[in-house]
């Protein structure tokens, strides 16, 4: 019996172990990974598992076993290896079996290529960037969650061979580095964290700065800003349940054998060779692309994976387990008191005005729940009309957002930022790879849209792109995909929340007009002021709530169908003019999220008539507003 | 197993070449690959396609075992081939290339060589494949299918496999070296080395046995112009959108083309490749780095270009009983309707004259007079009412459609524009929205918002079908042979009850008599409709998927092929047909000049009618306009124009249906002269005002019951009291 060291320090041990156990046998994979899932169901197995999210990638020795909380950027073809194969001493003539699962390197020693035991295998390589946008907050419940052990391993080659030759001139620009690097082994002997991430900021960002290949390599993120370890994922199985933009948790081998990064440097030396047409079949840029040195973008060899349904740390990871329900049901005790305190604090951010608090809440849990043919159901995306022209409410709005949910990005809509940022993922044939665009992000995360910056001016073709792409993120949730000789759909689920002065030029599902009941005389003394009231308890409790409240089922019983109908066929009677298919699919929406912030999972008729009574309250301030502005629309 | 031996396998082959035939056209019996071995033998062809349905007639077995094999009985073949050629030389071969006149001084001095009995070490043998100047190629066989790029695995290496998709990207062609001729400085003997690899490594020493016996180390020098090159060529394919599964991206797979196959595609092709897909293997330090990985490709030996739309036919080719009973069911009409858009509730009529745009009627040319069969349809609304969604939907259930929006477009944008080639530096057009939906279907969104400049710019397009460009010294005609779908709002945003037709719809005569139909689509409260629509829409929310429908819609793809099956029908109008159709004209021309506020009946309302005729023909499949046809197209007329006037007629006239009926009847019997009418015509006036024959029934009833009229036993005739 290995101990706790062995599988996380040099978990290809125990897959020799099986493999020779079992022989060639196709049954050892299955017992590998049925292996490691028992082993990280122990008790608080997984955090014993150090996450590349949080650890700088020189602390982590190569080959142990290591988690990655990712988002799925970019699928490259699958790759055949070798699953099985031979090799020849030269000196004794022994043959050895070896596997080849779980490692890029063959072992030493002349590989007998036709042999007969050989077996081809293959795998698929996804390229993996971390959550984007993902908040602050959940970092750090990670990393505070996290009791992973690990130390600056002296023994690690790669990395002191990295800082002799190519970091020299950086460390007199971070005189501090070496200091944090104690800093760090100190830190990590008293079990805090925090050291440790400030380690991990500095050196991301000094990985971005770092002159080590001629033009930096684009890490391809979605978000502008964004850090972090981007990750090839070699998966082994199943991998097609895996989609483009999922978000996963995996388990795997860390692989930064400096032989990648050499063959690499080597190949690049080569290609100006002529002799061999083979070696330009992938351009330059693809090889850049697709096997960048591993220093940076690190291999993990998958062992175990799974979908994440939220990265909320504050919630169990699977809501469908035993111990899960039950915390599920202690926390729909004190929902409601839950709820209150949510609304005031909402209410109070959003200058006293309780309906557009009361459907900021509704919009934090919508979610997209199913897809009718094209249209989706469940997504609610709020205008939130009536800001004042400063962008330090809508900044300090976002900033509130951000402490709320897991992830979340501003996008501030100037004509300088339409025009020049790219929004649609596009194909770069060149590179062989999906160049990422801020509207690649995964499932329920929060957009805000800033419109109270846009200014007068011009758009340009990229521009008027970006705006249609908008438009079509919010009306359909589906982004499409430039592949330069087509497009193709993508869906997503992404929430999206417009401030605007007047009604915003992008469509939304609903608008609300803010009405302020109190004007600060200091907006951003009274903004900074709020954060801090709340206690952090309480603030854990708005974040559970919200994720939580988005993962409950719902359903509508057939009384209160029929009540709707009549009440609907009612409402057209009385007012052609104003009363829509849409409106009735809007109120059925309003309806099912104030039932579900209600911790109610069925709609009740009082429920649909609060829900009503909302709608009209919000349609009556816009009349009003109408009237106030003249002929605005 | 046993293995396989391959010398009888090479007898087979060669007997194959040499004794397949076809009966020609005059009864002779024609053999191809014998012709072919003759052109091949005189350097008047190079590439040899061996069709694999060929082989199979031969010897089935055979077929399988090329398939499986493909890159061994590709070198049998060759060998083959090689051996068989000089039988077929007929005459002296004119000299071609350097190579050529290389080659036969290098034969001569070998027959030289013989006489004074020299043995040739197996370094000095001439290689085949220097000598050999064709090339060879499989056809995989026809029942085969192409297969999806991520279903290309590691099973099917070494096999001849057949992928489609998009090509992206596609290198220089280069020289490969593919035998290297070496001199030796010494002792002046010619090596040759023979190359498979991508890799080799260049010999140094020369093997001849003057040197080795004399130990002089003599040093060997490439040759080019003895060396043996082919023409190579690296293209990139990548994945059609439509083989992906939702939520993936999209594969691609390295295909190396050499000789004859080179330059057949350009990035951006759809193309049909069919190969061996090999594995590449390293050789060196490489194959160390590269570890355990092998990178595949596929060495083509085939390439296909195809466009989208043959592509889509060949796909319709193969409508199946099972699903040809599927559609062609009692009411394939309603059904087919009801398929298209089927989440949007409601509009049956709209939806009908969308299908029948989609079939479009026939295209006719009498005498240089060109009549369009595209079939134009204008749909006018209030917002909110789906107008945009049913675009969307005809766009993406169309073969081939363009989508723009009124707003984004300008009349440049819509027909042609004339640009500036940035790498050339010459005037170029570039065909606008409406070129490129050349036989398809052109969706303009927001119709109303546009400019009026440019809405001028597709008059020409709607009747014509061409676009005339004369700008900059370039002066085009292009086809744009496509129907038009456009969507507008009403004048004021809503249609206004209080005021005129022409005040709401405010587009010119001159357009809106080209289009055949014209539907206002509003939202007008009531009950039946308004409880059906919430049923609907809380059923949705309820169950979160579509509420069961009484019948089982029809697949997009489906009706896409059925479509295209429909549109290879040129339906003909019977000479029995048109006085009916003359007496039904001159009918509406006389309801339009009494009721002056509709929209103007012209000489083009006539046509939309045989239009709409000719493409209810078409979607039975069938070659002959029928009458019942005819009353459909004047249905659909009669409803289209109804939506437009309907509003008023409920508040200004509060007819009852049977009232219109009995109006109707009455007109009829008294143009004929008489008291009386027969039935069956008198129901067809009706069912072509856009009655039910339930409603003209119970009108029927209803006035018999008052005593108006009579009806005959044998209800035949109707008289008037």
């Amino acid at each position: 019996m290995p101990c706790v060291a062995d599988w996380l320090n040099s978990p290809l041990g125990i897959v020799q172990g099986i493999f020779a156990q079992n022989g060639p046998n196709p049954d050892w994979e299955k017992k590998v990974t049925e292996y490691f899932r028992e082993k990280l169901k122990e008790n608080n197995a997984t955090n014993w598992v150090p996450s590349l999210n949080d650890v700088p990638l020189h602390y982590l020795k190569p080959n142990s076993l290591v988690k990655f909380r990712c988002m799925v950027q970019d699928m490259f073809d699958p790759e055949f290896y070798m699953g099985v194969y031979e090799t020849i001493d030269p000196n004794t003539k022994t043959r050895v079996l070896h596997f080849g699962k779980y490692r890029d390197v063959a072992e030493c020693g002349e590989i007998d290529l036709n042999s007969s035991q050989m077996v081809t295998l293959e795998r698929q390589t996804f390229y993996c960037v971390p959550v984007p946008g993902e908040s602050s907050w959940v970092k750090e419940a990670y990393v505070s969650a996290s009791q992973a052990r690990v130390s600056p391993s002296t023994s690690y080659t790669p990395s002191r061979h990295k800082r002799s030759y190519e970091e020299d001139e950086d460390m007199e620009l971070h005189p501090n580095k070496q200091k944090e690097q104690h800093m760090g082994s100190i830190g990590d002997t008293h079990g805090c964290g925090e050291p440790k991430r400030l380690e991990t900021e500095a050196s991301a960002g000094h990985q971005l700065i770092s002159p080590n290949c001629s033009p930096p390599l684009d890490l391809n993120f979605p978000l502008p800003g964004e850090k972090g370890p981007a990750c090839l994922v070699k998966v082994y199985e199943s991998w097609d349940n895996f989609k483009v933009n999922d978000t996963l948790e995996v388990y795997g081998i860390l692989s930064v054998d400096p032989v990648l990064s050499i063959m690499n440097n080597e190949e690049r030396e080569n290609s100006s060779s002529l002799l061999d047409p083979m070696e330009c079949m992938d351009t330059v840029e693809e090889q850049r692309v697709h096997s960048p040195p591993a220093s940076l973008v690190p291999r993990i060899h998958v062992i175990l994976a799974q979908k994440l349904q939220h990265i909320n740390p504050l919630l169990p990871a699977c809501l469908n387990e035993e111990e899960s329900k039950s915390f599920v049901s202690s926390f729909m005790l004190e929902l409601s008191p839950v709820r209150a305190e949510l609304l005031g604090f909402l209410t109070h951010a959003l200058l006293g005005d309780s309906l557009a608090a009361e459907y900021l809440i509704l919009h934090l849990i919508s979610t997209v729940y199913a897809r009718r043919d094209v249209l989706p159901l469940g997504k609610f995306s709020v205008n939130l009309s009536g800001c004042p022209r400063n962008s330090i409410f809508t900044e300090h709005i976002y900033r509130i957002i951000q402490q709320l949910v897991p992830a979340s990005y501003r996008l501030q809509m100037t004509i300088e930022n339409m025009n020049r940022s790219r929004f649609i993922p596009r194909k770069d044939y060149t590179a062989n790879r999906l160049v990422s665009g801020v509207l690649q992000l995964a499932s329920n995360t929060s957009l805000v849209i800033d419109e109270t910056l846009l200014e007068q001016g011009q758009l340009d073709t990229t521009g008027v792109h970006n705006v249609t792409a908008l438009g079509n993120l919010i009306t359909w949730q589906k982004v499409d995909y430039d592949f330069s000789y087509h497009q193709m759909e993508f869906t997503c689920n992404i929430n999206v929340l417009i401030t605007s002065e007047g009604r915003s030029l992008l469509p939304s599902d609903c608008q609300v007009h803010l009405q302020p009941q109190i004007i600060p005389p200091n907006m951003e003394e009274y903004m900074n002021s709020l954060l801090p009231t709340v206690l952090l308890s309480m603030l854990n409790k708005f974040r559970i709530y919200l994720s939580l409240l988005r993962l409950l089922d719902y359903s509508i019983s057939d009384e209160v169908t029929k009540a709707v109908e009549e009440d609907f066929v009612e409402m057209r009677k009385n007012d052609p003019e104003s009363i829509t298919a849409d409106d009735l699919h809007r109120t059925l929406l309003v309806a099912r999220f104030l039932s579900l912030s209600a911790g109610q999972t069925t709609l009740s008729r009082e429920r649909w008539l609060r829900a009503k009574q909302l709608e009209a309250l919000r349609k009556a301030r816009l009349q009003q507003q109408k009237c106030v502005n003249g002929n605005e629309f | 197993m046993a293995p396989k031996d391959y010398a009888a396998e090479k007898e087979k082959v060669k007997r194959f070449l040499q004794e397949f035939y076809r009966d020609g056209k005059l009864g002779k019996k024609e053999f191809p690959y014998r012709d072919q071995l003759v052109s091949l033998a005189h350097r008047e062809q190079v590439a040899l396609y061996i069709d694999l349905d060929d082989l199979g007639e031969e010897d089935p077995e055979l077929v399988d075992a090329v398939c499986e094999n493909a890159k061994r009985y590709g070198r049998l073949f060759a060998d083959a081939v090689h051996e068989l050629l000089p039988q077929y030389k007929e005459h002296e071969v004119v000299q071609k290339d350097v190579l050529d006149v290389y080659i036969e001084h290098r034969l001569m001095l070998e027959q030289r060589g013989r006489d004074t009995g020299e043995t040739r070490g197996s370094q000095n043998q001439y290689p085949p494949e220097l000598l050999r100047r064709f090339e060879l190629y499989f056809k995989a066989p026809s029942g085969s299918k192409a297969r999806v790029i991520r279903d290309v695995k590691a099973d099917c290496i070494g096999k001849l496999v057949t992928v489609r998709g998009i090509v992206t990207r596609v290198t220089e062609v280069k020289p490969m070296m593919v035998v290297a001729t070496y001199s030796c400085d010494q002792c002046g003997a010619e090596t040759y080395q023979p190359i498979q690899a991508p890799t080799f490594m260049p010999l140094i020493m020369c093997p001849s046995q003057e040197c080795q016996t004399n130990r002089s180390g003599g040093r060997l020098y490439l040759q080019s112009r003895g060396s043996k090159f082919i023409k190579f060529q690296e293209l990139k394919m990548q994945e059609h959108s439509d083989q992906v599964p939702v939520g993936h991206l999209p594969r691609s797979i390295s295909v190396a083309v050499h000789g004859e196959n080179t330059r057949l595609a350009q990035p951006g092709d759809h193309v049909s490749i069919t190969g061996v897909f090999l594995p590449l293997l390293r050789t060196g330090f490489r194959q160390i780095a590269q570890g355990l990985l092998s990178e595949t490709y596929l060495e083509a030996h085939r390439i296909i270009k195809m466009n989208k739309s043959e592509e889509d036919e060949q796909g319709s080719g193969e409508l199946t009983e099972e699903e040809l009973r599927q559609i062609t069911e009692e009411d394939f009409y309603d059904k087919l309707a009801a398929s298209i858009a089927p989440e949007i509730y409601g509009h049956e009529d709209v939806k009908k004259a969308l299908l029948l745009l989609l079939v479009g009627g026939v295209d006719r040319n009498p005498r240089g007079m060109k009549i369009r069969g595209n079939i134009n349809i204008c749909l006018m609304g209030d917002p909110g009412v789906a107008k945009s969604q049913l675009l969307s939907y005809i766009d993406r259930l169309a073969p081939r459609s363009q989508y723009t929006t009124g707003r984004g477009s300008s009349g440049v944008g819509l027909t042609a524009a004339v640009l500036r080639d940035p790498v050339t530096g010459e005037l170029a057009l570039e065909g606008g929205a409406l070129v490129l939906a050349d036989q398809g279907v052109c969706c303009i969104d927001e119709f109303d918002k546009m400019l009026e400049s440019d809405r001028t710019a597709i008059h020409e397009v709607m009747e014509q079908q061409t676009i005339s460009i004369a700008k900059a010294g370039v002066l085009a005609t292009l086809n744009a042979r496509c129907a038009i779908l456009a969507a507008a709002n009403p004048a004021y945003g809503r249609y206004n009850p209080k005021r005129s037709l022409e005040q709401n719809i405010q587009l010119p005569a001159a357009l809106l008599s080209r289009f055949d139909l014209l539907w206002l689509i509003q939202d007008r409260p009531d009950r039946d409709n308004d409880l059906r629509l919430a049923q609907h829409i809380t059923y949705v929310h309820q169950h979160s998927r579509q509420p069961p429908c009484g019948f089982q819609q029809l697949d997009m793809k489906l009706m896409r092929r059925y479509i295209t099956m429909c549109k290879s029908k040129q339906p003909a109008v019977p000479e029995a047909l048109s006085d009916y159709i003359t007496a039904a004209y001159v009918e509406m021309r006389k309801e339009a000049w009494a009721s002056k506020d509709t929209t103007y009946t012209s000489a083009r309302t006539l046509l939309g009618i045989l239009r709409l005729a000719g493409a209810l023909a078409r979607l039975r499949l069938v070659d002959v306009v029928e009458k019942e046809d005819i009353n459909e197209a004047m249905r659909l007329m009669e409803m289209s124009k109804d939506s437009l006037i309907g509003d008023k007629g409920q508040q200004t006239r509060t007819q009852r249906v049977a009232d219109v009926i009995f109006a109707a009847v009455r007109e009829l019997a008294g143009g004929a002269g008489g008291r009386s009418v027969r039935y069956a015509e008198a129901e067809q006036r009706c069912v072509s005002k856009g009655f039910t024959p339930a409603q003209f029934q119970a009108a029927l009833d209803e006035y018999e019951e008052l005593n108006v009229w009579q009806v005959n036993q044998a209800r035949t005739r109707i008289t008037f009291v």
